[in-house]
């Protein structure tokens, strides 16, 4: 769909669509920090709300991506400091097999990071945010088949 | 269906950015959103009285709240729903002050971005469903694990309550560590003379039953309800019936080098621990006693004046109990020092590390309180090396915090029992934390026989010896080698997780952390409770610490036993869990091994995973894993994260 709007309108500036699995106790926290300290940030990941980023079922992704994300990003708590003590590590392994069954359907790994934002970390919340929209904005609308 | 959407303006923080009267002509088409209504602070009493009116009046099947952060105002507004008799989980909220508003620079995208989580929400609470926090009955009785300062000030706590108390002791005696301590840092007070009132009061307290000389050896069950087994090694002595005369362990024609003082003295087949050791009564080691032998020895026996005392055909007994709440306060030990094979520890008899040396202090200890060598001479000269172990990445990284202190004891307690001998400090790091520590250390200085050197690395502290005397060459903190006399030398060893923690946890599954403490659930918020729900941590068994902080500890784990499972009341369930669709289950367990609460069982019969809602935490884990499709979440069900996920994108 963003392919056609852009044959239609080349001026016009491509706009990812970026879904954001957040889990609730660190990152969550951490995107809402951010909002604490007001600081601005692209407007393109849309938040989804999970209680623990091992609860990121690979599913999520891929329907994501069906259903017209440009970009998935999924934050965890860092390592050792998850509220159920190790659904980050499944996570950071789930993540590992997505990558390479995204390649297998030609989407660029890019197109799927993983970070890790802690509860205190607004700013780099705010700086993952930014550069995977970049990073997006640069790799162009996702090519479905 | 029929959704209600609540948008909270918070005063202008939201309404600035986002102008609800555009936001309300585009809800409009929202499916199933039947109407839009603005409130200015609904989180005020004037809101939430509008809210729950409102909802009254209006009868929604589903509402949605676009406001500030759930985490700081989804509970307020789940009474709101829940007092308007709507069920509270079928409310989503919309983060629209911390996540749009106050970080979005453009007002037209923070417009766009509030639709498009109001689109995401409406699909997902379209698919809630109602869910009911259940409750069940909780056993109030509680097992205390460890009988030294930590868990003998948790059962007092919980006993006086008048709540029932298993204390499980491994050791025939009860006090821990301290009560084998002569004096205590900082004040040098008698150690067994602190001990000793809480002591009396434990044993006479009638709602604390003590079992010694026993282990938890299996628990099933979980918060509220486990079932505990007990294995009791057999002490060959009726407690009830003893009275502590000692008259039997003159005949004894057994002896054996004496653990509770290191190995530092012989001590018979029977007797006691320690003298003045409580319960007062003495106990039979059976490997040392020549009836395991096969020989009627009843020497002891005879001598003994009250009948039936001894008791020859005692066995090990395996109890069970019931517990609604379990604290661990099971200590803590030493590091190993052979580990550092240049400090001759084991090898030297000049060396000895602190619990050693503190037995050698005490007036129940191998030298009934003298300072004196293997060799039976008072040292002219004693060495104390601190950080044996400790603030070392290689060993243990961290610092045992204890060491410092009790070193500066030794200093005060040479300087008293042997006016003349020399001491010397060597330290790695020095630390007196606390309002109290300070003053010994000062004293500890102001020994004219003390010197404090710093040295540079552990590694390059060698003990020799040369003759009946030894001498240690060490780098001092500005690399120079340097050597002195010491006829004793004194080891402060890192404070480690006790023997025994490994086998524990795994019964318990209670989780260890990277040094194989128990680990806390939260480092600072929340050190006395363990991950597991119904599991606390008192003393040492946490962490190194001191007896004042292990006491406390203490009481705030009794303090979380009487606050979370107080008796009479019920055990709420939090009903955001994982669930099995039994029929789509193919039995395969991965559900289970990902767990990290343990708290997927199996059906054997059925051959179906089944979730422990009680234990369950609702992290989902167990659902992402699960390759059939059969582990769901309740309030975060695939199909809801899906529609909130396709919302979100359109």
């Amino acid at each position: 769909m963003s392919e056609q709007i852009m044959k239609e309108n080349p001026q016009q500036k491509f706009e990812p669509k970026i879904v954001g699995f957040l889990c609730n106790w660190c990152s969550y926290a951490g995107a809402d920090k951010a909002g604490l300290a007001q600081t601005p940030y692209p407007p393109n990941v849309r938040v989804v709300k999970l209680m623990c980023s091992g609860r990121v079922d690979p599913q999520f992704v891929l329907q994501a991506y069906k259903k017209g994300a440009d970009g998935v990003l999924i934050l965890a708590c860092h390592f050792g400091d998850c509220h159920y003590k190790e659904g980050n590590f499944r996570a950071t392994q789930r993540h590992r097999m997505l990558l390479r069954l995204l390649k297998q359907q030609g989407i660029e790994e890019e197109r799927c990071r993983l970070d890790y934002v802690s509860a205190g970390e607004g700013e780099k919340f705010v700086q993952v945010v930014t550069e995977m929209t970049d990073t997006i904005r640069r790799l162009g609308p996702i090519r479905r088949k | 269906m029929k959704i209600g959407v609540y948008f909270c303006t918070c005063g202008t923080n939201i309404s600035e950015k986002i102008d609800p009267e555009k936001i309300r002509d585009e809800v409009q088409d929202i499916t199933n959103v039947a109407y839009f209504k603005t409130c200015e602070y609904l989180c005020s009493e004037e809101g939430k009285n509008f809210l729950e009116q409102d909802l009254k009046e209006e009868k929604p099947d589903r509402v949605v709240v676009t406001a500030c952060s759930p985490r700081d105002y989804e509970k307020t507004f789940r009474e709101c729903v829940s007092k308007a008799e709507i069920n509270p989980y079928l409310m989503q909220m919309v983060n629209l002050r911390e996540q749009v508003a106050w970080v979005t620079a453009e007002p037209e995208e923070a417009a766009k971005k509030a639709t498009v989580y109001i689109r995401g929400a409406a699909a997902r609470v379209s698919r809630q469903a109602p869910l009911e926090e259940k409750e069940i009955d909780i056993n109030p009785d509680v097992l205390v694990v460890g009988a030294g300062p930590a868990g003998l000030k948790a059962a007092l706590a919980i006993a006086g309550a008048g709540r029932k108390v298993v204390l499980v002791e491994k050791t025939p005696m009860l006090g821990g560590m301290p009560v084998r301590y002569e004096e205590l840092f900082p004040n040098l007070e008698c150690g067994p003379c602190m001990l000793e009132p809480v002591l009396a009061e434990v044993l006479q307290e009638k709602e604390i039953e003590i079992l010694t000389l026993s282990d938890v050896s299996e628990v099933a069950g979980y918060c509220g309800n486990f079932l505990i087994k007990i294995r009791q090694s057999p002490r060959y002595i009726d407690i009830a019936k003893c009275i502590g005369c000692s008259e039997c362990i003159g005949p004894c024609p057994e002896s054996i080098a004496n653990p509770f003082n290191c190995g530092l003295d012989e001590k018979k087949a029977i007797g006691f621990a320690q003298t003045g050791g409580l319960p007062n009564a003495p106990f039979i080691d059976f490997n040392a006693c020549r009836r395991s032998q096969g020989v009627d020895c009843q020497l002891c026996k005879a001598a003994c004046p009250v009948p039936e005392a001894v008791v020859f055909d005692d066995r090990e007994k395996v109890l069970e109990r019931k517990v609604g709440a379990i604290i661990l306060a099971v200590g803590s030990s030493l590091y190993d020092c052979t580990k550092f094979p240049a400090l001759a520890y084991g090898k030297s008899p000049t060396v000895y590390n602190s619990l050693e040396f503190e037995r050698l202090l005490a007036a129940t200890g191998p030298t009934g309180g003298k300072v004196l060598g293997r060799d039976g001479k008072p040292p002219e000269s004693l060495a104390i090396v601190h950080c044996v172990g400790s603030l070392d990445s290689k060993h243990k990284a961290y610092c045992s915090g204890v060491c410092c202190q009790y070193a500066f004891k030794f200093n005060q307690l040479v300087k008293h029992k042997l006016p003349e001998a020399k001491v010397t400090h060597l330290h790695k790091e020095l630390v007196t934390p606390g309002k109290e520590e300070f003053a010994l250390f000062e004293r500890a200085t102001g020994n004219p026989n003390a010197t404090f050197i710093r040295y540079g690395d552990l590694a390059d502290i060698e003990v020799a010896e040369t003759g009946d005397r030894s001498e240690i060459r060490y780098q001092d903190a500005g690399g120079n080698s340097r050597t002195i006399d010491a006829d004793m030398v004194v080891l402060c060893p890192a404070v480690v997780p006790a023997g025994g923690s490994n086998a524990l946890a795994a019964a318990l599954e209670v989780p260890q952390d990277r040094f194989g403490f128990f680990e806390e659930l939260h480092g600072r918020a929340d050190a006395a409770q363990s991950k597991i729900k119904g599991i606390y941590l008192a003393g040492t068994c946490q962490g190194p610490k001191d007896i004042q902080a292990s006491m406390n500890q203490g009481m705030a784990a009794a303090g979380h036993v009487l606050s979370q499972l107080p008796e009479g009341r019920k055990l709420k369930i939090e009903p955001v869990t994982a669930f099995v669709n039994e029929e789509a289950c193919s039995g395969c367990k991965v559900c289970g091994a990902v767990c990290p609460y343990k708290a997927i069982g199996f059906d054997v019969e059925r051959e179906v995973s089944v979730v422990n809602p009680l234990l369950c935490h609702g992290c989902g884990t167990c659902v992402a894993a699960c390759p059939s499709g059969a582990m769901d979440g309740y309030h975060f069900t695939g199909d809801q994260i899906l529609a909130e996920t396709e919302g979100v994108l359109q």
